[in-house]
């Protein structure tokens, strides 16, 4: 055993506010040997980030460190003066943010943001001797060494999370604390930034710290685990003790809420409800030769099919970020037109919609979208956006009646409508928004729901709750839904009929069983292989192979059988 | 339990809290009302201390003193004398000025009179920027470029210039007429930044959840969005009466404005014309001043106070 990098004893930290004292974290107790890599994971709120920023010395006013210590291999961090924590802080201790979107200074190329940090410490060295060390620290983490020419803006979320890794690690620091570091970034770059953290991690031989809240991403990444609730360490232990034996609820519960492909289902479908009658027989909608272009950008080929809409189905529609589905989903609630082609709900052209026909197509065609934090107006209650929609499309019969309707639609998403309705949605935590906005496309029970990302931004352990919330739309209320996501372990679960898309085409589609569960085209193997799998026979792979690239971009796409109801016009 | 006040349950689930901490937490408390805003309550006093002067001296007050020559010359305020060593006179407890007019009139008409025009002006001139504003920032397109074009163009022009070459002209003005014309030029800034949050807005989860609501664009202007911008609105609101006034004073001083009613800025003129500076008649020039700064104070005073307001990080360094 070497020598632990970081001791905390009996480390609590509170906030005063004026309602009280806050505690944040709660006596907690941890020790990090050197070349270690240890999880901290926790739903948002139990004190995870917080532990962290308290070994950086960089709490938010007004909270504070109430009790315990903080020792950074051998040095006691809670003693140090702001000069000597500076110089602790990336030298000794770097900390790699969450939003590496927004860390790196616009204005600034990539090289000099490296040198600063170079300089801050060791004062100013000779210019050929900080190239040298810059790009030794970007081609550690796999990037080319032109990237430091670049701007931040002329990188894509991956590389800019690779670069601030580079900045955490170029001073060879005794500790890497990873915030959440992938949690912007879709599968396949998730696999490529984690493989690279973990190897240069590996070559220095530093301690890590990686916080989440993705049990499947900490066991691939991590060698032990802490299990945080409410700032209280509620277990400690290797992966493989807490994966195959967890002792407390709480971690059963966590690694119980992962879905996984082919595992078993989060869902109970009791009962299958008929479609609302509907007076045509025109399918539901219907894409004709559908295309979006920005400028020279292509976001969506020609695509063309049709929903029956007669039996509610749930249709998902994979892909990574800049595949198109987003677009497609706007295309669909007629926010963005299409380039080419055209768009038909109910036998209706969405180009053509009249004022009138407008309204009813709106009542028909409801999204739940992937922000809840933003979806709601800060400043009125929240019951304002259940209630608007529906007295807006006629359905409320008075004041009494719209009250008792949002309180069923609550309670049928498992919230207390007399806690929940009265409130400002800052008071609400995400995973309640979303569930809300399920509510309220339920109240106005439309025959389309378009979710888009519905549980890409909640916490994973709420995320099956949600998505059952929407299967029931269709399992209980007759609603068909149109499913898009990155995940294709949800999306196994609870479709009926699975399209990937490349780029803007459709690379296979068919049914989840066959399409998941056995994938032929190479890029939906590649995204298959890339979800981190809370297993840890199984592994992960490098996620860094060559010509995967060239192999995805000439297969013809595969289309894997028909679900009646629904009809994909194979191109 | 139920007697102790939430300091001492507080003080009691952890050490004793250090001063400072006691300090910090009874501050905390006084602002879970953020309307109850020191600053602000400072500020509002102040000016409606200029409005209960010009209500209660009217009726309290004789206003036909603000005629030229209905008392001496020249009289200072009570307790001081002139050159002439004359002595104040509780008929004219302010002092009266070189053409006999007594200063308290002056002041109880021209006081209410300045705040009147800034207010007026800034808010045609803000009602003209939120139209402005929403209508570019909402239809977008060749009325967007018209818009930003044009209030980028009027922002460069200096305002006292024009107003000088329009006053001239028009010769003797109404306070309306002048307020009118200094709307002409505080109508930009709020254009331009309403257009700015609602471009941002537009994009928000909820205006699309309202479209998605069938909410017609009027509903998504108003009732989604013009509640949102309440602390901008309030904010660009009160900056802009001080501009107005400044603007509406400078005029005056210029000799320029109103010429029949009075107003602190013409008596400024006044006095500077009779040479008060030169014959010590501090009070001719010296009361209107400290009037207007105490006006100007107080709007600043609020617009801090609705900073705070608005923004709860702010609050919580004071």
């Amino acid at each position: 055993m070497t020598s632990p990098v970081l001791t905390l004893k009996d480390l609590s930290i509170e906030f005063p506010t004026p309602g009280g004292v806050v505690e944040a974290v709660k006596a907690l107790d941890l020790t990090i040997e050197a070349g270690r890599r240890v999880g901290f994971i926790g739903e948002s709120g139990s004190g995870k980030t917080t532990t962290a920023l308290a070994v950086m010395q960089m709490l938010a006013e007004p909270g504070r460190v109430a009790g315990g210590s903080i020792d950074l291999g051998g040095t006691d961090i809670l003693a140090l003066n702001d000069e000597q924590m500076r110089r602790t802080r990336l030298s000794r201790v770097a900390y790699i943010p969450q939003g590496a979107m927004n860390s790196l200074n616009p204005v600034m190329r990539i090289e000099p943001q490296l040198w600063d940090a170079i300089i801050a410490h060791e004062g100013r060295l000779d210019r050929a001797e900080l190239k040298r060390r810059s790009d030794a620290a970007l081609e550690s983490v796999g990037l080319p060494v032109h990237t430091a020419q670049l701007y931040p803006h002329e990188l894509s979320g991956g590389m800019k999370q690779r670069v601030c890794i580079a900045l955490g690690i170029i001073l060879t620091p005794e500790l890497i604390i990873a915030d959440e570091p992938t949690s912007a970034l879709d599968v396949v770059t998730q696999r490529q930034v984690m493989q690279t953290l973990k190897d240069i991690q590996e070559q220095i031989g530093s301690g890590l710290i990686l916080i989440g809240h993705d049990m499947g991403l900490m066991a691939q990444s991590v060698d032990e685990l802490a299990v945080l609730k409410d700032g209280e360490l509620v277990e400690h232990g290797t992966v493989k003790q807490i994966l195959e034996a967890p002792k407390h609820p709480y971690t059963q519960d966590l690694i119980s809420s992962v879905p996984l492909v082919g595992g078993e289902s989060f869902l109970n479908p009791d009962r299958r409800a008929e479609a609302p009658k509907r007076e045509s027989s025109e399918p539901l909608l219907r894409f004709e030769g559908v295309s979006k272009t920005y400028g020279a950008v292509t976001a969506l080929h020609p695509i063309s099919f049709a929903l029956q809409g007669d039996t509610p189905q749930i249709i998902s529609i994979v892909g990574q970020s800049g595949s198109g589905k987003s677009t497609m989903g706007s295309i669909m609630l007629g926010f963005t037109p299409p380039t080419t082609g055209r768009v038909l709900f109910e036998g209706q052209d969405l180009a053509k919609i009249g004022a009138s026909q407008n309204l009813e197509f709106r009542r028909n065609v409801q999204a739940v979208f992937q922000d809840p934090y933003s979806c709601f107006n800060p400043f009125y209650r929240v019951n304002h956006a259940l209630s608007y929609p529906y007295k807006r499309f006629g359905l409320s019969q008075g004041k009494a009646q719209t009250q008792a309707a949002m309180e069923e639609a609550c309670a049928a998403v498992g919230l207390d409508p007399d806690l929940v309705l009265p409130r400002y949605p800052h008071q609400l935590s995400g995973g309640q928004r979303q569930r809300l906005i399920v509510a309220r496309a339920l109240m106005l029970s439309p025959k389309l729901l378009i979710a888009d990302e519905p549980v890409s931004m909640v916490d994973a352990s709420l995320r099956a709750t949600i998505l059952s919330n929407i299967y029931d739309l269709k399992d209980k209320h007759g609603i068909s839904v149109l499913y898009i996501t990155h995940d294709l372990a949800t999306a196994y679960h609870v479709s009926d009929y699975v399209m990937v898309l490349y780029k803007g085409h459709v690379v296979e589609a068919g049914p989840p069983k066959a399409v998941i569960g056995d994938p032929q085209h190479p890029y939906t193997q590649l995204l298959i292989a890339s979800i981190p799998w809370p297993d840890l026979q199984r592994g992960w792979g490098s996620g860094l192979e060559d010509g995967a690239e060239d192999n995805i971009a000439s297969a013809a796409p595969a289309f894997r059988g028909d679900v009646a109801g629904f009809e994909l016009a194979k191109a | 339990m139920s007697n102790f006040s939430t300091d001492d349950n507080v003080a009691e689930a952890t050490q004793p809290m250090t001063r400072a901490e006691k300090r910090q937490a009874r501050r905390m408390r006084r602002f879970d009302n953020p309307w109850l805003n020191p600053k602000l309550l400072w500020g509002a006093g102040l000016l409606l201390g200029i409005v209960l002067l010009g209500i209660l001296g009217r009726i309290l007050w004789n206003l036909d003193l603000v005629f030229t020559g209905s008392a001496t010359l020249k009289l200072p305020p009570v307790g001081f004398e002139n050159l002439r060593r004359q002595p104040g006179v509780w008929d004219h407890p302010l002092g009266t000025d070189g053409s006999g007019r007594d200063m308290l009139a002056l002041i109880v008409i021209g006081a209410p009179n300045s705040l009147f025009v800034g207010l007026l002006a800034s808010l045609i001139g803000m009602t003209t920027g939120i139209v402005l504003g929403f209508t570019a920032g909402f239809v977008g397109g060749r009325t967007d470029d018209v818009i930003r074009v044009l209030s980028d163009v009027m922002i460069t022009i200096p305002p006292l210039l024009i107003l000088v070459v329009f006053q001239s002209a028009f010769g003797d003005v109404s306070l309306t007429m002048m307020a009118l014309l200094i709307a002409g030029f505080v109508w930009q800034s709020p254009t331009r930044l309403i257009r700015a949050q609602v471009l941002s807005m537009k994009q928000s989860g909820y205006v699309q959840m309202a479209r998605l609501s069938g909410a017609p664009t009027s509903h998504i202007m108003f009732r989604e969005m013009l509640p949102n911008l309440i602390p901008y609105l309030f904010g660009s609101f009160i900056a802009n009466v001080t501009t107005s006034i400044v603007t509406a004073v400078g005029l005056e001083v210029l000799g320029l404005g109103p010429q029949r009613i009075p107003t602190l800025g013409r008596t400024i003129y006044e006095a500077i014309n009779a040479g008060a500076l030169i014959q010590n008649l501090w009070w001719w020039w010296g009361i209107p001043t400290l009037l207007l700064a105490v006006m100007f104070i107080g709007l600043l005073l609020i617009n801090l106070g609705l900073d705070e307001v608005s923004n709860p990080r702010l609050r919580r360094l004071s």
